[in-house]
């Protein structure tokens, strides 16, 4: 049965015509059964996310030219125009792109992990809604399968491309589990607040915020469920919190040398990670120099995010290697299974033929011992797989659909089968 | 089963999964890592019905000389790499303790000495000796690959470069924590064993230790593993002077360790 995949994304359609199309979660029910109702469709999923809206489909026959239509019918836009942006895929190319979706390989940041968390639900939106037949259901446990193999053998996604992320990692590279750490936000740039913003998803105990606007120190406590502090009396938070964040508009050091010594001093073998994303700098170079003390400031967590991007250039080609063996393993699984109905029915036609002839011959011959009929079952045996075996193959091996539905109607008329 | 066959199967199986795991210093690939962990493990299957058959074989541990002290402390840090693996997913350690695994089942492959047999050597208070000193041992290399990799962590972070070990080295905290404790479990295991030994050496010598070279290396590898401690202890560990006595303890305790040829 025909796979397809009709759909636009980032790099085909531009974001007005990608709007028109996304479907919201809410949508999903009627979208789907709306798919399903067009002629021809045994199966359907729809993916929408911010980068792509695709519609796949298990189908009896060739139904790109509904499938466009209803594109076009949900864009409420002229044909013309929908059939610019889209793109078409059909069988293996839809394996493909699904497993490299679902890896983040087609991603607009390489690599990304939300990508197969949306795949996952998307498939798992259909399965409720009973519009995943088998051959869609087996797809997308294979693409779970693929893109999670793609993730851990390649670690694809481990590295962090923005310097929000690229600072996460490295406080996870310092303390390991961020649970029950302690953050200072100095100032309320919109840098530091969204690297607060990413630490606060990891269990932080506490985030405390200074800003030389009390007012506004407060307002962003509250947003991150923390405590605002005096500007003026920060230099305790050094002593408890694990890491800093200085994001202010000040053109000089607001953190020094001297203030982290003696924070250290009390520390007791616990590290403390400074983060300077400010210009001017904020946190005095110097500190990096002091046992204990990581100091990082814009351009060097810059450096971390572009190496990381570069890293994930490299981890794709492996990845891609890994997509391509996958669905080559896969396509061949579906032809064996698309032709095994075919086959058990041939074996059986072959076998009854050859039980019936056998039995006249045998009662023709007469009399015989036990391994004279046997050598003669063996014979006619291996004379029926022998003459099964190309067959066979040729069910087997036959990649492309209209090929194989050939092949299956001519094996079915030579050998008389229903 | 042939002890020697588990041995020898033993050996080639760590040797392939050492070969493997540092392979992967320069692929930087996941897969052939969890290979050569697999492997290793292997290994250590052999390893450990090595160990038993020859237990079976002398109704005692097999700690009485060269090649069986150092299969047997191998089989220790493997066990303990292990439960840390499973615990904290540390890859890294393995670029530290597989070849130094490999090397100490290597001496016991190649040297080749006779089971002691004399009641001395099997006495409860020599088998606590030397099952006290070869465990505390353990731990101490342990803690000094972690403390290695500490190391290599700081090193890293402050510089801003990633080596080679970056992708394999768990958090700075993780190091430094497991570093301690098998520091400092594995020194207490190490004394009480020396003591052990200083006991059975007055009960069966009326002297409290002879002065060849596993005794000497023994406590000069004390002395420094005390100094490394108290670098942990001060939060001096990151220097290189503590580097270098951490190496040097490390030379001092494969001194001790190949010192020992006969009871």
């Amino acid at each position: 049965m025909p796979l397809i995949a009709v759909g636009v994304n980032h790099r085909t359609a531009p974001v007005d015509v990608r709007e028109r199309l996304s479907v919201a979660p809410a949508q999903m029910l009627e979208t789907l059964e709306e798919l399903r109702a067009l002629d021809g469709i045994e199966g359907a999923a729809v993916l929408s996310t911010c980068n792509r809206v695709e519609a796949i489909v298990s189908a009896r026959e060739d139904v790109i030219e509904p499938i466009v239509g209803w594109l076009t019918e949900r864009a409420g836009t002229a044909r013309s125009e929908i059939e610019k942006h889209v793109y078409i895929l059909r069988h293996g190319d839809v394996l493909k792109h699904l497993f490299r979706v679902a890896s983040g390989l087609d991603s607009m940041i390489v690599g990304e992990p939300q990508i197969g968390g949306q795949v996952r639900a998307a498939f798992l939106a259909s399965r409720e809604c009973g519009t995943l037949d088998s051959l869609l259901s087996q797809v997308f446990d294979q693409t779970m399968r693929v893109a999670k193999k793609v993730r851990t053998d390649t670690g694809i996604g481990e590295h962090a491309v923005s310097v929000p992320y690229a600072a996460v990692e490295l406080a996870k590279k310092i303390f390991g589990d961020l649970h029950g750490l302690q953050v200072l936000l100095l100032g309320a740039g919109e840098m530091g607040e969204l690297t607060a913003e990413h630490l606060s998803a990891f269990g932080l105990e506490q985030i405390f915020v200074a800003n030389r606007s009390y007012d506004r120190a407060i307002e962003l406590a509250e947003r991150f469920h923390g405590q605002a502090v005096k500007f003026e009396g920060i230099e305790p938070y050094l002593a408890t919190c694990d890491i800093v964040i200085a994001s202010t508009a000040a053109p000089h050091f607001v953190v020094e040398s001297e203030h982290v010594h003696r924070a250290l001093a009390t520390r007791k073998r616990r590290n403390l990670f400074l983060i300077d994303l400010c210009v001017p700098r904020n946190i005095e170079p110097a500190i990096s120099e002091i046992d204990g003390a990581y100091l990082y400031n814009i351009d060097d967590l810059q450096h971390v995010a572009d190496a990381n991007r570069e890293l994930r250039q490299t981890k794709a080609v492996e990845a891609e290697q890994i997509v391509d063996r996958e669905v080559d393993a896969f396509r061949r699984r579906l032809i064996a299974q698309d032709a095994v109905p075919t086959i058990v029915e041939l074996q059986g036609r072959l076998e009854d033929i050859r039980a019936a002839e056998l039995e006249k011959c045998l009662r023709k011959i007469g009399p015989m011992n036990a391994e004279q009929r046997a050598a003669i079952e063996q014979l006619t045996t291996q004379m029926v797989n022998k003459i099964l075996h190309y067959p066979i193959l040729q069910l087997k091996e036959a990649e492309e659909p209209a090929e194989r539905e050939t092949l299956r109607k001519t094996i079915r008329k030579i050998f008389g089968l229903r | 089963m042939s002890p020697n066959l588990s041995l020898y199967a033993a050996l080639a199986l760590y040797a392939a999964g050492t070969i493997v795991a540092l392979a992967t210093l320069f692929t930087r690939e996941k897969r052939p890592q969890h290979i050569a962990l697999g492997t290793m493990i292997a290994g250590f299957v052999a390893h450990t019905v090595w160990i038993g058959t020859i237990c079976v074989r002398t109704h005692h541990p097999p700690l009485t000389n060269l090649p069986e002290a150092a299969g047997f402390m191998a089989w220790v840090i493997f066990a303990i790499e292990l439960a840390l693996f499973i615990r904290y997913r540390v890859h890294a350690a393995s670029f530290f303790v597989y070849p130094l695994v490999l090397m100490l089942l290597t001496v016991s492959a190649v040297v080749h000495e006779p089971f002691v047999k004399s009641p001395a050597a099997i006495s409860r208070l020599f088998i606590t000796h030397i099952l006290l000193t070869t465990t505390g041992v353990a731990g101490l290399l342990i803690g000094l690959a972690f403390g290695g990799l500490a190391w290599a962590q700081d090193r890293a972070l402050k510089s801003k470069q990633r080596g080679a070990l970056w992708d394999w080295i768990p958090s700075l905290n993780v190091c430094k924590t497991v570093s301690y404790r098998a520091l400092s479990i594995g020194f207490s295991i190490y004394t009480l064993g020396i003591l052990a030994g200083i006991l059975w050496s007055y009960r069966t010598s009326a002297e409290l230790m002879d002065l060849r070279v596993k005794q000497v290396g023994a406590i000069v590898a004390w002395v420094l593993f005390a100094i490394v401690l108290q670098a942990y202890v001060n939060d001096t560990y990151r220097t290189r002077r503590t580097a270098i006595i951490g190496a040097c303890a490390f030379v001092a305790i494969m001194v001790a360790i190949l010192g020992i040829h006969h009871v």
